[in-house]
Protein backbone atom coordinates (compact mmCIF):
# COMPACT_ATOMS: atom_id res chain seq x y z
CA UNK A 1 0.00 0.00 0.00
CA UNK A 2 2.75 2.40 1.05
CA UNK A 3 4.89 1.77 -2.02
CA UNK A 4 1.81 1.88 -4.22
CA UNK A 5 0.75 5.29 -2.95
CA UNK A 6 4.15 6.83 -3.42
CA UNK A 7 4.71 5.06 -6.73
CA UNK A 8 1.53 6.79 -7.89
CA UNK A 9 2.97 10.18 -6.97
CA UNK A 10 6.22 9.30 -8.73
CA UNK A 11 4.32 8.10 -11.83
CA UNK A 12 2.33 11.29 -11.92
CA UNK A 13 5.57 13.32 -11.90
CA UNK A 14 7.12 11.04 -14.56
CA UNK A 15 4.03 11.43 -16.77
CA UNK A 16 4.44 15.20 -16.65
CA UNK A 17 8.12 14.86 -17.62
CA UNK A 18 9.24 16.13 -14.23
CA UNK A 19 12.77 15.08 -13.32
CA UNK A 20 13.30 17.23 -10.30
CA UNK A 21 10.82 18.34 -7.68
CA UNK A 22 10.78 19.87 -4.27
CA UNK A 23 7.74 20.63 -2.18
CA UNK A 24 7.87 22.00 1.32
CA UNK A 25 9.59 24.72 3.27
CA UNK A 26 12.25 26.51 1.30
CA UNK A 27 15.11 28.59 2.60
CA UNK A 28 18.14 30.29 1.09
CA UNK A 29 20.24 27.30 2.23
CA UNK A 30 17.98 24.88 0.37
CA UNK A 31 18.03 27.12 -2.69
CA UNK A 32 21.82 26.97 -2.69
CA UNK A 33 22.06 23.19 -2.29
CA UNK A 34 19.34 22.40 -4.83
CA UNK A 35 20.80 24.90 -7.28
CA UNK A 36 24.24 23.32 -7.09
CA UNK A 37 22.77 19.83 -7.55
CA UNK A 38 20.76 21.09 -10.51
CA UNK A 39 23.79 22.63 -12.21
CA UNK A 40 25.91 19.52 -11.63
CA UNK A 41 23.19 17.22 -12.92
CA UNK A 42 22.66 19.29 -16.07
CA UNK A 43 26.39 19.54 -16.73
CA UNK A 44 26.81 15.77 -16.31
CA UNK A 45 23.93 15.25 -18.73
CA UNK A 46 25.85 17.30 -21.33
CA UNK A 47 23.31 20.11 -21.36
CA UNK A 48 24.80 23.01 -23.30
CA UNK A 49 26.29 25.79 -21.17
CA UNK A 50 23.84 28.57 -22.18
CA UNK A 51 20.86 26.34 -21.27
CA UNK A 52 22.41 25.46 -17.91
CA UNK A 53 22.89 29.17 -17.20
CA UNK A 54 19.33 30.06 -18.21
CA UNK A 55 17.73 27.25 -16.20
CA UNK A 56 19.84 28.14 -13.18
CA UNK A 57 19.02 31.85 -13.41
CA UNK A 58 15.27 31.18 -13.65
CA UNK A 59 15.49 28.66 -10.82
CA UNK A 60 17.18 31.19 -8.50
CA UNK A 61 14.64 33.95 -9.23
CA UNK A 62 11.68 31.61 -8.80
CA UNK A 63 13.02 30.18 -5.54
CA UNK A 64 13.74 33.66 -4.19
CA UNK A 65 10.24 34.78 -5.14
CA UNK A 66 8.81 31.92 -3.09
CA UNK A 67 11.15 32.58 -0.16
CA UNK A 68 10.24 36.26 -0.12
CA UNK A 69 6.58 36.27 -1.10
CA UNK A 70 5.00 32.96 -0.13
CA UNK A 71 1.98 33.70 2.05
CA UNK A 72 2.79 30.60 4.04
CA UNK A 73 5.94 31.16 5.99
CA UNK A 74 7.56 30.91 9.39
CA UNK A 75 10.11 33.47 10.47
CA UNK A 76 12.14 33.84 13.57
CA UNK A 77 15.56 34.64 14.90
CA UNK A 78 17.58 32.11 16.83
CA UNK A 79 21.27 32.67 16.31
CA UNK A 80 20.47 34.19 12.93
CA UNK A 81 17.32 35.27 11.14
CA UNK A 82 15.36 32.41 9.63
CA UNK A 83 12.88 32.66 6.81
CA UNK A 84 11.18 29.43 5.77
CA UNK A 85 8.55 29.70 3.08
CA UNK A 86 6.34 26.97 1.77
CA UNK A 87 6.19 26.29 -1.92
CA UNK A 88 7.07 23.88 -4.66
CA UNK A 89 9.44 23.86 -7.58
CA UNK A 90 9.61 21.31 -10.36
CA UNK A 91 11.82 21.01 -13.40
CA UNK A 92 11.12 18.78 -16.35
CA UNK A 93 11.35 18.17 -20.07
CA UNK A 94 8.54 18.63 -22.54
CA UNK A 95 9.01 18.28 -26.32
CA UNK A 96 12.80 18.71 -25.90
CA UNK A 97 12.36 21.89 -23.91
CA UNK A 98 13.26 22.32 -20.26
CA UNK A 99 10.49 23.84 -18.16
CA UNK A 100 10.42 25.09 -14.60
CA UNK A 101 7.20 25.40 -12.64
CA UNK A 102 7.01 26.97 -9.23
CA UNK A 103 3.99 27.25 -7.01
CA UNK A 104 3.18 28.94 -3.76
CA UNK A 105 0.36 30.39 -1.74
CA UNK A 106 -0.34 34.09 -2.16
CA UNK A 107 -2.79 36.44 -0.47
CA UNK A 108 -5.86 37.18 -2.55
CA UNK A 109 -5.21 40.92 -2.07
CA UNK A 110 -1.92 40.52 -3.95
CA UNK A 111 -3.43 38.66 -6.91
CA UNK A 112 -4.55 41.66 -9.02
CA UNK A 113 -1.17 43.38 -8.84
CA UNK A 114 0.72 40.18 -9.64
CA UNK A 115 -1.65 39.39 -12.51
CA UNK A 116 -1.17 42.86 -13.93
CA UNK A 117 2.65 42.54 -13.85
CA UNK A 118 2.59 39.11 -15.45
CA UNK A 119 0.14 40.15 -18.17
CA UNK A 120 2.31 43.12 -18.97
CA UNK A 121 5.36 40.87 -19.29
CA UNK A 122 3.42 38.45 -21.47
CA UNK A 123 2.47 41.26 -23.82
CA UNK A 124 6.09 42.21 -24.51
CA UNK A 125 8.34 40.78 -27.19
CA UNK A 126 12.05 40.06 -26.65
CA UNK A 127 13.14 43.65 -27.28
CA UNK A 128 10.33 44.98 -25.11
CA UNK A 129 11.43 42.77 -22.23
CA UNK A 130 15.02 43.99 -22.59
CA UNK A 131 13.92 47.62 -22.54
CA UNK A 132 11.68 47.01 -19.52
CA UNK A 133 14.59 45.34 -17.70
CA UNK A 134 16.82 48.34 -18.38
CA UNK A 135 14.14 50.70 -17.07
CA UNK A 136 13.51 48.70 -13.90
CA UNK A 137 17.22 48.44 -13.16
CA UNK A 138 17.16 52.17 -12.58
CA UNK A 139 13.95 52.22 -10.51
CA UNK A 140 13.80 52.18 -6.73
CA UNK A 141 11.94 49.03 -5.58
CA UNK A 142 8.24 49.48 -4.80
CA UNK A 143 7.16 49.30 -1.17
CA UNK A 144 7.16 45.74 0.13
CA UNK A 145 8.35 44.36 -3.18
CA UNK A 146 11.99 43.54 -2.32
CA UNK A 147 12.78 43.59 -6.02
CA UNK A 148 9.96 41.38 -7.31
CA UNK A 149 9.48 43.25 -10.57
CA UNK A 150 13.04 42.95 -11.78
CA UNK A 151 13.04 39.28 -10.72
CA UNK A 152 10.02 38.53 -12.90
CA UNK A 153 11.55 40.42 -15.83
CA UNK A 154 14.75 38.44 -15.41
CA UNK A 155 12.66 35.25 -15.60
CA UNK A 156 10.83 36.42 -18.73
CA UNK A 157 14.11 37.45 -20.30
CA UNK A 158 15.63 34.01 -19.92
CA UNK A 159 12.52 32.19 -21.16
CA UNK A 160 12.15 31.04 -24.76
CA UNK A 161 8.35 31.52 -24.79
CA UNK A 162 5.98 33.88 -22.96
CA UNK A 163 5.65 32.83 -19.33
CA UNK A 164 2.50 30.99 -18.25
CA UNK A 165 0.78 31.61 -14.97
CA UNK A 166 -2.40 30.64 -13.16
CA UNK A 167 -4.19 31.14 -9.86
CA UNK A 168 -6.37 28.67 -8.00
CA UNK A 169 -8.52 30.19 -5.25
CA UNK A 170 -8.10 28.23 -2.00
CA UNK A 171 -10.35 30.22 0.32
CA UNK A 172 -11.41 33.81 1.08
CA UNK A 173 -7.86 34.82 1.86
CA UNK A 174 -5.51 32.74 -0.20
CA UNK A 175 -4.86 31.42 -3.69
CA UNK A 176 -2.35 28.99 -5.09
CA UNK A 177 -0.14 30.71 -7.65
CA UNK A 178 1.72 28.82 -10.37
CA UNK A 179 4.30 30.11 -12.82
CA UNK A 180 5.59 28.03 -15.74
CA UNK A 181 8.68 29.03 -17.67
CA UNK A 182 10.05 27.29 -20.75
CA UNK A 183 13.74 27.67 -21.41
CA UNK B 1 42.92 53.91 2.56
CA UNK B 2 43.23 50.17 3.27
CA UNK B 3 42.35 47.76 0.53
CA UNK B 4 39.19 45.70 0.79
CA UNK B 5 39.50 41.96 0.24
CA UNK B 6 36.57 39.60 0.63
CA UNK B 7 37.19 36.00 -0.45
CA UNK B 8 34.52 34.55 -2.72
CA UNK B 9 32.12 31.78 -1.75
CA UNK B 10 29.82 29.62 -3.87
CA UNK B 11 27.26 32.41 -3.96
CA UNK B 12 29.15 35.61 -3.20
CA UNK B 13 31.84 37.18 -5.37
CA UNK B 14 35.48 37.75 -4.58
CA UNK B 15 35.94 41.44 -3.90
CA UNK B 16 39.46 42.78 -4.35
CA UNK B 17 39.62 46.57 -4.08
CA UNK B 18 43.21 47.80 -4.12
CA UNK B 19 42.53 51.43 -3.33
CA UNK B 20 46.17 52.50 -3.44
CA UNK B 21 46.54 51.56 -7.11
CA UNK B 22 42.90 52.20 -8.11
CA UNK B 23 42.50 48.64 -9.27
CA UNK B 24 39.13 47.22 -8.23
CA UNK B 25 37.86 43.77 -9.09
CA UNK B 26 34.79 41.64 -8.47
CA UNK B 27 34.69 38.08 -9.73
CA UNK B 28 32.67 34.89 -9.46
CA UNK B 29 29.03 34.35 -8.60
CA UNK B 30 26.64 36.74 -6.93
CA UNK B 31 23.34 35.59 -5.46
CA UNK B 32 23.80 36.25 -1.75
CA UNK B 33 21.05 35.16 0.64
CA UNK B 34 20.91 38.76 1.77
CA UNK B 35 22.19 41.30 -0.72
CA UNK B 36 22.21 44.19 1.77
CA UNK B 37 24.30 42.31 4.32
CA UNK B 38 26.88 41.21 1.78
CA UNK B 39 27.20 44.43 -0.20
CA UNK B 40 26.82 46.84 2.74
CA UNK B 41 30.57 46.86 3.61
CA UNK B 42 31.45 47.00 -0.09
CA UNK B 43 29.39 50.18 -0.51
CA UNK B 44 30.76 51.74 2.66
CA UNK B 45 34.36 51.23 1.51
CA UNK B 46 33.71 52.32 -2.06
CA UNK B 47 31.79 55.43 -1.00
CA UNK B 48 34.61 56.48 1.33
CA UNK B 49 37.20 55.87 -1.39
CA UNK B 50 35.30 57.86 -4.01
CA UNK B 51 34.88 60.75 -1.59
CA UNK B 52 38.66 61.11 -1.17
CA UNK B 53 40.23 64.02 -2.93
CA UNK B 54 43.01 61.98 -4.57
CA UNK B 55 42.20 61.42 -8.18
CA UNK B 56 43.95 58.13 -8.86
CA UNK B 57 42.49 56.66 -12.05
CA UNK B 58 40.19 53.72 -11.38
CA UNK B 59 40.09 50.48 -13.29
CA UNK B 60 37.18 48.26 -12.31
CA UNK B 61 37.30 44.67 -13.58
CA UNK B 62 33.91 43.05 -13.46
CA UNK B 63 34.40 39.30 -13.86
CA UNK B 64 31.07 37.84 -12.86
CA UNK B 65 29.90 34.46 -14.07
CA UNK B 66 26.39 34.85 -12.75
CA UNK B 67 24.43 37.39 -10.72
CA UNK B 68 20.78 37.41 -9.72
CA UNK B 69 18.38 40.29 -10.19
CA UNK B 70 18.93 41.73 -6.69
CA UNK B 71 22.66 41.84 -7.39
CA UNK B 72 21.92 43.56 -10.71
CA UNK B 73 20.41 46.45 -8.75
CA UNK B 74 23.58 46.64 -6.66
CA UNK B 75 25.79 46.69 -9.75
CA UNK B 76 23.68 49.51 -11.15
CA UNK B 77 24.29 51.51 -7.95
CA UNK B 78 28.03 50.87 -8.16
CA UNK B 79 28.12 52.04 -11.77
CA UNK B 80 26.13 55.16 -10.91
CA UNK B 81 28.65 55.99 -8.17
CA UNK B 82 31.53 55.50 -10.61
CA UNK B 83 29.78 57.61 -13.24
CA UNK B 84 29.34 60.50 -10.83
CA UNK B 85 33.07 60.70 -10.03
CA UNK B 86 33.98 60.25 -13.69
CA UNK B 87 31.64 63.14 -14.54
CA UNK B 88 33.71 65.47 -12.39
CA UNK B 89 36.98 64.44 -13.93
CA UNK B 90 38.29 61.28 -12.32
CA UNK B 91 39.36 58.77 -14.99
CA UNK B 92 37.33 55.58 -14.58
CA UNK B 93 37.37 52.52 -16.78
CA UNK B 94 35.18 49.46 -16.39
CA UNK B 95 36.06 46.19 -18.07
CA UNK B 96 33.11 43.86 -18.26
CA UNK B 97 34.32 40.29 -18.82
CA UNK B 98 32.11 37.56 -20.17
CA UNK B 99 32.92 34.00 -21.12
CA UNK B 100 32.79 32.73 -24.68
CA UNK B 101 29.24 31.71 -25.59
CA UNK B 102 27.73 33.66 -22.69
CA UNK B 103 25.58 35.98 -24.75
CA UNK B 104 23.35 36.89 -21.80
CA UNK B 105 26.32 38.18 -19.82
CA UNK B 106 27.44 40.26 -22.79
CA UNK B 107 23.92 41.68 -23.17
CA UNK B 108 23.75 42.52 -19.47
CA UNK B 109 27.03 44.40 -19.85
CA UNK B 110 25.45 46.39 -22.68
CA UNK B 111 22.46 47.16 -20.46
CA UNK B 112 24.69 48.66 -17.80
CA UNK B 113 26.87 50.55 -20.25
CA UNK B 114 23.88 52.51 -21.60
CA UNK B 115 23.88 55.03 -18.77
CA UNK B 116 27.64 55.45 -18.62
CA UNK B 117 28.81 58.49 -20.52
CA UNK B 118 31.95 59.44 -18.61
CA UNK B 119 33.09 55.99 -17.54
CA UNK B 120 35.08 54.22 -20.26
CA UNK B 121 33.20 50.94 -20.53
CA UNK B 122 34.50 47.99 -22.50
CA UNK B 123 33.37 44.44 -23.01
CA UNK B 124 35.96 41.71 -22.96
CA UNK B 125 35.41 38.20 -24.23
CA UNK B 126 37.45 35.66 -22.25
CA UNK B 127 37.93 31.89 -22.63
CA UNK B 128 35.62 29.60 -20.61
CA UNK B 129 37.13 28.80 -17.21
CA UNK B 130 39.47 31.77 -17.03
CA UNK B 131 37.45 33.81 -14.53
CA UNK B 132 35.69 33.03 -11.28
Amino acid sequence: MLAQQYAAIKRDLDDKGIVFSFCGYLSEGILYSLGEALREKMTLADTDAPTVRRVFAVFVEQMQNIIRYSAEKVTGATTRAVELSAGMVTIGMERNTVFIVCGNTVRNDDVPRLRERLDHLRSLDREGIKTYYREQLREEPEDGSRGATIGLIEIARRASEPIDYDFDTMDDERSFFCLKVRI
Amino acid sequence: MDSLNIPGTGRTPTVAFDFATGHLRMSGESYPDDVATFFGPVFTALRAYLAESVLIPIQFDMELLYFNSSSAKVLMNIFQMLESVARVGRPVSVIWCYEDSDESMRELGEDFSEDLHHVAFSLRNVPVGSIG
